[in-house]
């Protein structure tokens, strides 16, 4: 595959005196070369395999305010120019018409290479064996229990080469390396059909196939499992979630919310909120894509601006600390630039965006929380979650839920939705579990999709408003 | 620096080069049947945060696809932003490889063979948007920040102005080659308002989209988007309760015309997906239930003379006063059913392979005046919109109402929150009870005001 070459001296001297000339106050530039693998199989037959090769390069100009920016796809030193070119006229137009000024905050060059640890490089396994393995998750699935009638498989693999560099100095060359693994299941019974969907993944190499060994049979046991689930009643009852509903909770409920374009654009409901109680003081909650050893789908090294990452906390016993920054919030914020500025592709702009979000352990084991609740609902997985940061108001879906009663699980019910007020809600907590754990996401927002991930321990919330379909 | 071909100016360099492709698929043996799809875009957009022009993008956008089918059925599919020689001998090859690797597929027939379409699509390009002067669309962005900030209520607004131009060839094995330009703007609007006497935030969107410049009206779009916001403010609790439902335009779309659009996908159907299956031919719903798939309006969003794979878009009755009429297909679905291909495969770029989607859905209008789609509603929700879609599979709908109000003896009244609402989707249909004379545009989706004799709602007072 090719890879960015580093920008050459008398380039970026051409880029820096052409963007003094025309007044432009900073610049960056984003080459990448990505190449991934697709491949989907579903009731045994081959869907999609497929094979992508993309390239392209991203060029932000700005000016007292006003931004421009241009997407090429063609990588030369002509192109190049030009899209800087392009993207300083765009800024004045922008300037010219905008209200608010304000300048980017000149922070620290970066110069750093950076590579995702891999035991296995994916480019070193072949199709055959790609396929193989997800023919072998789809079959498995397929083959679980007679009421499954149909499966779907997808292993889905990429490689992206880039390279940033900005008017600061910063030159940051990366090689990331994604993989993910998906199955879906529907099962049927009595006219009553049920799907699940589970999903395995990280930033890795082929190594990361390891985590989704059984994700085919864990997937059709789910959905199976559902058949007997029943429709549940809405109203309002204590939940108690687990780490992946926890995840997404804090996710939707949360999170969005502290993302600082928002706030400045007015959109947030945590305006203004910075040093204020705004959850139980039992609850803390952190954002860190620092990568580590659990190779976490959301874990980056560097943002999409060239700002190095680290762990940021957001809540510290009940109390809102700070936002999640990209350049532009952290400079109109007069707050350091904390990581969060991401893009899902060179062809987009960097957002204000979480990482690896989660809430932070305490000291209740799962039995103890269990049988404390006289009467609740015991919530495991989601579907979907969504939250109005304006409003407060947020929704997700669980996949599945029991009833407790008189401290112990009992009925299995099934379409549940939990919604509720942001302020609210995150005071209502009354237990929290001793282990976070993490699961992998895709965000979306301003219609870019990018990859993350929740996690959390056990949690329980008094008061939760469920609905349902009776 | 690496150095390439430069993005074509020239929409003859697509022919060109779509041709060269597929003579090169042909030249493998193991290939059954191949086809090339090549696409170029232009876009551009001013983006409005905290009622100011913020930001200007414009990006373009050149690459291939190439799909191809051995005698097995099995297929390889390969696609690059790149159309040199080079890159696509490369690209083709990869397709090849990933065909040979894969496991066989009997259901693929064929790829479509050339027909002629009956209808003549016109109005859907627009030279003003090809040759778009950037600054032209900042009278329509300045309206809409004039408008927002005159109004004391307006704590902020953000959207967008965005144009595109498409021009795209398919060319496969069985002789097809077809070509389409087309162009789309758009303007979006999101508002967020405040009742300072209470200390309450509301917000509100809209958006339109057109095929022509001129037909873009920011001030009805930003109006509208007011509009919905106001009503979103004075929020109440509400008690659990069995009442009559209506939807707004809006609310119907995501409630009805979404998914059904999925529903009646074939290959959601084939694989049993869809709470449909068994249905079809009988009588599901309310007579006031008439819905159709229609890719050959002229100037319409969803409107083309050719889909994604080559086959003529059509007119399609899908649901008739109640009773549940036909499917959609693209050519692999049909040939698994031994139909003809309705002509929806549909492609968001030359990155996807063709997958089946809705062309303009219409929920057909009916004949009650809007005053009457209220009276005699004691109480009731009017549902504009929610953020959650129904269960497909089961026809299973629970979702939290984002923008709704209570209806008091025949009259909107406050807004809601923390209110959910649950019903089966084929319930939903059998209480349709009034349709509105008059339907609204939202880009492919159409839909008149919609009133649903009783649904259960969640409330959390």
């Amino acid at each position: 595959m090719e890879t960015p070459n580093p920008l050459e001296s008398n380039l970026i001297s051409k880029l820096t005196k052409l963007a003094t000339q025309k007044r432009i106050e900073y610049w960056d530039i984003r080459v990448a070369f990505s190449s991934g693998t697709l491949l989907e199989f579903t009731n045994g037959k081959n869907k999609e395999v497929s094979y992508s090769n993309i390239k392209g390069i991203g060029i932000r100009a700005f000016v007292n305010g006003g931004w421009g920016f241009s997407v090429k796809q063609n990588i030369s030193d002509s192109s190049i120019i030009e899209g800087l070119n392009e993207a300083i006229k765009l800024a004045h137009y922008a300037e010219r018409y905008s209200k608010f000024k304000f300048k980017i905050r000149e922070y620290d060059l970066i110069r750093d290479k950076y590579q995702t640890k891999v035991k296995t490089p994916l480019n070193d396994v072949n199709i055959e064996q790609k396929i193989n393995l997800t023919m072998k998750i789809e079959k498995e699935a397929r083959d679980f229990d007679p009421r499954i009638i149909n499966t779907n498989s997808l292993y889905t693999d990429s490689i992206i080469n880039s390279l940033f560099i900005n008017s600061f100095g910063s030159s940051i060359e990366q090689s990331i390396s994604i993989l993910r693994i998906f199955s879906i299941v529907h099962a049927k019974e009595n006219g009553n059909l049920q799907r699940n969907h589970e999903s395995k993944g990280g930033v890795g190499g082929y190594e990361l196939t390891k985590k989704a060994d059984k994700i085919g049979i864990m997937s059709a046991q789910k959905a199976v499992q559902l058949l007997s689930a029943k429709p549940v009643k809405g109203g309002k009852f204590t939940v108690i979630m687990d780490p992946k509903l926890t995840g997404v909770f804090i996710h939707e409920a949360f999170g969005h919310a502290c993302e600082a374009d928002l706030v400045i654009a007015k959109e947030s409901i945590l305006e203004e909120k910075i040093g204020e109680k705004v959850a139980s003081e039992k609850v803390s909650i952190i954002d860190d894509p620092t990568p580590n050893d659990m190779a976490l789908f959301g874990s980056y090294k560097f943002d999409d601006e060239g700002i190095a990452v680290k762990p940021v906390q957001l809540v510290e016993n009940g109390v809102l600390k700070t936002y999640l920054h990209d350049l532009e919030s952290a400079s109109r914020m007069n707050e350091p630039p904390n990581g969060h500025g991401r893009a899902s592709s060179y062809s987009s702009k960097p957002q204000a965006r979480m990482g690896v979000t989660y809430l932070k352990e305490s000291d209740w084991k799962l039995n103890e929380m269990i049988e404390d609740t006289k009467y609740g609902m015991f919530c495991e997985n989601w579907k979907y979650g969504y939250t109005n940061p304006a409003t407060g108001n947020f929704q997700f879906k669980t996949r599945n839920c029991y009833k407790i009663e008189n401290g112990e699980k009992t009925e299995l019910m099934r379409d549940v939705g939990l919604s509720g007020l942001i302020l609210e809600i995150l005071n209502r907590v009354s237990a929290i579990g001793n282990k976070v754990e993490f699961s992998d996401g895709i965000c979306g927002k301003g219609g870019q999709r990018i990859r993350n991930c929740n996690g959390g321990p056990y949690l329980r919330v008094e008061d939760v408003v469920m609905g349902g379909l009776q | 620096m690496i150095t390439n071909n430069n993005f074509p100016k020239d929409n003859n360099v697509l022919f060109d080069r779509g041709k060269f492709g597929l003579r090169i698929t042909e030249k493998f043996d193991k290939v059954k049947c191949s086809e090339i799809y090549i696409q170029k875009t232009e876009s551009f957009a001013i983006g409005l945060e905290k009622n100011s022009i913020k930001d200007c993008n414009k990006s373009e956008s050149c690459g291939f696809s190439v799909r191809v089918f051995d005698k097995r059925g099995s297929l390889g599919f390969a696609y690059a932003n790149d159309i040199s020689s080079k890159i696509i001998e490369k690209t083709i090859n990869n397709a090849v490889k990933m065909m040979k690797a894969g496991p066989p597929n009997d259901e693929f027939k064929d790829l479509p063979f050339p027909k002629k379409s009956n209808s003549k699509i016109t109005g859907i390009y627009d030279k003003n948007i090809k040759d778009l002067d950037f600054e032209t669309p900042f009278d329509l962005i300045k309206d809409m920040i004039k408008i927002s900030s005159e109004d004391s209520q307006v704590v902020t607004q953000s959207g967008d102005f965005s144009s595109l131009y498409t021009y795209y060839y398919v060319f496969n094995s069985n002789g097809i080659e077809i070509s389409s330009e087309e162009t789309a703007a758009s303007l979006t609007s999101s508002i967020v308002v405040k009742n300072n006497r209470k200390n309450e935030t509301g917000n509100g969107f809209h958006w339109q989209i057109e095929r022509k410049y001129k037909d873009l009206d920011a001030i009805e779009v930003v109006n509208k988007t007011l509009q919905m916001a106001k009503m979103n403010l004075n929020r109440i609790k509400i008690e659990t309760m069995n009442v009559p439902l209506v939807l707004t335009p809006k609310g119907v779309i995501s409630l009805i015309l979404n998914p059904i659009a999925s529903a009646i996908n074939a290959e959601t159907f084939q694989y049993n997906r869809s709470f449909l299956v068994g249905k079809l031919n009988q009588k599901i719903g309310s007579d006031l239930l008439n819905i159709e798939d229609n890719g050959l309006i002229n100037g319409a969003i969803g409107s083309s003379e050719f889909d994604a794979e080559g086959v003529p878009c059509q007119n399609k009755k899908i649901f008739s006063n109640g009773a549940f009429l036909t499917l959609i297909h693209n050519s692999f679905t049909a040939g698994k059913d031994n139909v003809e291909s309705t002509g929806n495969a549909q492609r968001n770029s030359f990155s996807s392979t063709p997958y089946i989607g809705s062309t303009n859905l219409f929920f057909n209008t009916g004949d009650c005046k809007m005053q009457e789609l209220f009276e005699d509603i004691k109480i009731g929700i009017l549902l504009d919109y929610t953020g959650d879609s129904p269960n497909i599979a089961t026809g299973d709908f629970s979702g939290l109402i984002l923008n709704g109000n209570i209806i008091r003896n025949d009259e909107i009244q406050e807004s809601l929150n923390e209110t959910m609402i649950g019903i089966n989707l084929l319930d939903l249909f059998n209480r349709i009870e009034k349709v509105s004379n008059k339907l609204e545009v939202y880009g492919s989706k159409n839909a008149p005001y919609v009133k649903i004799s009783n649904v259960q709602i969640s409330g959390s007072k």
